[in-house]
């Protein structure tokens, strides 16, 4: 018996250091036979499935680039994404390319565990010129080297202030330009039966909480056409004269009240604090709320609009200036240039596969791999019109946008820059179902560019706090906009002083240090 | 039955004389408690004995052990400031500090009590409902009923708690929710109850409760199963009527179930349910919504604070181990029947 236990126990601790090891299994290139890259990626369509096995690219990648391509989708939330990142990074085991948030990148440098690419640029001339500018090289920097190649990634400024105009109308009222204007609008769409349906069952605003710790901060981006009327809107200000954290400026405390009494009036949709972005999308569509702020192709694009125009054929939303607030101050929100980060670990670049990766890359944004990742393949995915913008034709479900074609697209993130074309071809104009309005996304898009935003350049590379003095942050702000505590000058300042006792503090100054030291200061 | 020193020389002389090891032979008491020695089975010879047994208990054994014991040698890194690249033997050996980081963390003592008041309102609320649910299926002569009443109290333990929240939301928005629209039909003022401090750990509660309860009752509908269902009768012989029956034989007959599984819980006190936190919480009741777990979410897997995620594990583990420990003790005190081991 005593042998067996021993020869267990051996077992036990044998097979735990084997485990302890981790699961990485980088394999070296060789000289001769495919080079093997895994890659994790962001998948385009998060509803659809991944790239199939027969997609035409892996052929031509193995064939003329002697590489054999392995991809692997990443979780479509923000969050869900990083945890695997982080997770598969914990266990050694990061593939050979991945995306990655630009917080999570820098602690997976801090580890060792990804490869600086300054040298790679020059191997990729045509995608560098394409898609790395200055600006996007600046997002991957960390300590003087660049750890990962950003691409473009969704279009700066695409969301807009919405009002819905048949109720303006039913109701005998002008778009608000100011924000007592605003606030009177919003008592009339809850009070006043905007729909003429009889029922109270509508709200003046609508929004959801959308936070981070770089950009948006508490309470986030749906409610900042409201704060950017006090000049406070996104969570830092790149201004010299009142460079730092948003909350510590006196017209912070005065967004706050105004938001607060827009809750305490009732004017607000009340699940305001427990929607999530869905029930949120939802809501508009079911026509709760006369006033939100929304991006332009949730808003606009034909799939999105289709159940709001079943519902309300005579419905009507417009996308209006923001309102101007006490001290002349209006903005739809803080915006940062956006960008989509794919980073090469560490373990690939020891394998040699360096300059694979960098031809895979290359490829992707030449003519061939532009087309095939973006729209699948001429004919069978995608026609291309007079104007040279491939467009679905009659190519029904395997058309690009079509239920069997999209998912030949997946990869299409990793090549598209916000051209015109790109555009062009996903914002395509058409013609509701229901009320036959004519509607096109980037009409609405070039609209909502059009009005004013403020610049937070720089936003996504600010330092972030632990999770304790975020917690504290949020949940002080959170608590005061619900009512548990009062909002008083007082409380306020309690509030700030405990704040910065936590770590607030010490978070701004490191966030303004680096705000210097990196040219981030307007 | 233990071996005696008076029968050492004849043990040697019993092992040497049938060629066994003197550990393999053990003295026994026969009816009459006459000491008997004879020769203790190999282990290898029982295997082979109840192989179909044993190979049932093979499955849960590499599952236990890849899943469970593997992982222990990792464990070291809630000693160690853990890099990834260095490995888990490789990173530097810190000692006790990402113990103390958690200790001496702004929200620790807040955590701890939310953790602790969620795991025993949890037990408080759904083992009892999970008892008087066991009994009432068990006591129900209706077949279909019992089925459908069964079948329908399972049903919520198999959605996932993203699932939950929808229905949660639907039940309880303030604008829209059927409760809140009775609430109105009856004058009342709407309640937020997934945002409202006071409304929030009853939400927790009782959702948890209703996801649970029909699934926790199977253990305890098993134990009763298996009650003498003469004791029933002759009770109602007696002229016992159905709550003497449930308090005197039901109650009784399953207690020792009932500690048992009171002692699992123990084991993971400190475990308030991640999932259904995470789905729920929001910033404006974290102070009353946030456990460990979450803020391990947040602290370690998020920040990449493996080594403080693993040490409060760690701590967990052992805050668990501890409890049971001491509740089995006092179990055994009290009735020593009814004790774990």
């Amino acid at each position: 018996m005593k042998r067996i236990l021993a020869t267990l126990l051996t077992l036990l601790v044998a097979m735990t250091m084997v485990f302890a090891n981790g699961g990485s299994e980088t394999t070296t290139a060789a000289s001769d036979g495919p080079v093997t890259i895994t890659l994790w990626y962001g998948a385009a369509i998060t509803e659809a499935g991944p790239i199939p096995d027969d997609w035409v690219g892996y052929d031509i990648l193995l064939e003329e680039h002697n590489i054999d391509l392995q991809l692997s989708t990443l979780p479509s939330n923000e969050s869900d994404q990083d945890v695997r990142i982080q997770a598969a990074a914990a266990g050694n085991s990061l593939p050979d390319l991945f995306m990655v948030s630009r917080p999570v990148l820098t602690r997976l440098v801090d580890q060792g565990l990804v490869a600086p690419v300054d040298d790679y640029y020059a191997l990729m001339p045509n995608r560098t010129a394409q898609q790395y500018d200055a600006d996007s090289i600046a997002m991957t920097t960390i300590d003087g080297h660049s750890y990962g190649f950003a691409s473009p990634g969704s279009v700066a400024m695409n969301e807009g202030l919405l009002i819905r105009k048949d109720w303006l109308d039913n109701l005998g009222l002008e778009v608000p330009t100011t924000l007592d204007e605003l606030m009177d609008v919003m008592r009339a769409f809850t009070f006043n039966d905007p729909d003429g349906n009889g029922r109270n069952d509508t709200w003046g605003y609508g929004a959801y909480i959308e936070s981070d710790a770089t950009l948006k901060g508490y309470p986030g981006a749906r409610l900042f056409p409201i704060l950017g009327a006090f000049g406070v809107d996104g969570l830092w200000c790149f201004e010299e004269e009142d460079l730092g954290l948003n909350v510590y400026k006196p017209e912070f405390y005065e967004a706050m009240g105004f938001i607060r009494n827009m809750a305490a009036e009732g004017v607000m949709d009340p699940n305001w604090l427990t929607y999530k972005k869905d029930d949120f999308r939802a809501a508009w569509k079911q026509g709760r709320f006369g006033i939100m702020k929304e991006q332009n192709a949730a808003y606009a694009a034909e799939a999105n609009y289709a159940p709001f125009d079943a519902n309300f054929p005579d419905g009507e939303w417009i996308v209006i200036d923001p309102p101007v607030g006490p001290y002349g101050d209006a903005s739809v929100g803080a915006y940062d240039q956006n960008y989509r980060i794919y980073a090469i670990s560490q373990d690939a670049v020891d394998a040699g596969k360096a300059e694979k990766i960098c031809e895979l890359l290359e490829w992707m944004s030449s003519d061939e791999g532009y087309f095939l990742c973006g729209w699948g393949v001429e004919g069978v995915n995608y026609v291309l019109d007079e104007n040279g913008v491939p467009v679905t034709g009659d190519l029904g479900d395997m058309s690009f946008s079509g239920p069997d074609g999209q998912v030949y697209t997946q990869l299409r993130n990793m090549v598209f820059y916000n051209s015109d074309t790109e555009l062009a071809s996903r914002y395509p104009t058409y013609t509701t179902a229901t009320s036959g309005k004519t509607m096109s996304a980037l009409t609405t898009l070039r609209e909502m560019q059009s009005k004013h935003w403020t610049a937070a350049i720089g936003s996504g590379q600010m330092p972030t706090p632990n999770a304790d003095v975020q917690r504290f942050y949020e949940q002080g702000l959170a608590e005061f906009l619900s009512g548990q505590r009062e909002l008083t000058p007082e409380n306020w300042q309690a509030f700030l002083d405990q704040f910065n006792a936590i770590g607030g503090a010490a978070w701004n100054e490191q966030g303004i240090e680096y705000a210097r030291e990196n040219g981030l200061v307007r | 039955m233990s071996k005696t020193v008076s029968k050492s020389p004849e043990i040697a002389e019993f092992s040497r004389r049938h060629n066994v090891s003197p550990s393999r032979v053990k003295v026994v008491k026969n009816a009459s408690g006459e000491e008997l020695l004879m020769i203790k089975p190999s282990l290898g010879r029982e295997i082979l004995r109840h192989k179909d047994v044993y190979l049932l208990l093979l499955i849960p054994i590499v599952f236990y052990f890849i899943f469970k014991y593997v992982p222990i040698f990792n464990a070291q890194i809630a000693f160690k400031n853990f890099r990834a690249r260095d490995g888990v033997l490789g990173s530097q050996w810190v000692g006790f500090q990402n113990f103390i980081d958690f200790f001496n963390s702004f929200y620790f003592w807040e955590l701890l009590r939310n953790t602790v008041f969620y795991s025993i309102g949890k037990i408080v609320i759904s083992l009892p409902l999970s008892i008087i649910l066991a009994i009432a299926i068990y006591e129900c002569t209706h077949r279909v009923l019992r089925k459908v009443v069964q079948t329908l109290a399972y049903l919520p333990h198999f959605l996932s708690w993203v699932i939950m929240y929808g229905v949660l939301f639907a039940l309880l928005s303030p604008s829209s929710g059927i409760i809140n629209d009775i609430i109105k039909l009856f004058g009342g003022t709407p309640v937020d109850f997934l945002s409202s401090v006071k409304a929030f750990p009853w939400v927790v509660l009782l959702s948890d409760a209703w996801k649970e309860m029909g699934w926790s009752a199977i253990i305890f509908i098993a134990a009763l199963m298996g009650i003498d269902v003469s004791l029933f009768e002759a009770a109602m012989v007696e002229g016992a009527n159905s709550w003497q029956r449930v308090r005197y034989i039901t109650l009784p007959s399953i207690k020792p179930v009932i500690v048992t599984v009171l002692l699992l819980k123990l084991g993971t006190i400190l475990d308030a349910g991640f999932n259904q936190m995470y789905m729920l919480y929001s910033p404006q009741v974290y102070s009353v919504a946030d456990i460990i777990d979450t803020w391990v979410y947040r602290q370690g897997l998020l920040q990449f604070e493996f080594s403080l995620a693993t040490a409060v594990g760690l701590f967990k583990g052992a805050i668990g181990m501890i409890l049971v420990l001491v509740s089995n003790k006092l179990v055994q005190r009290v009735s020593e029947g009814s004790s774990l081991f």
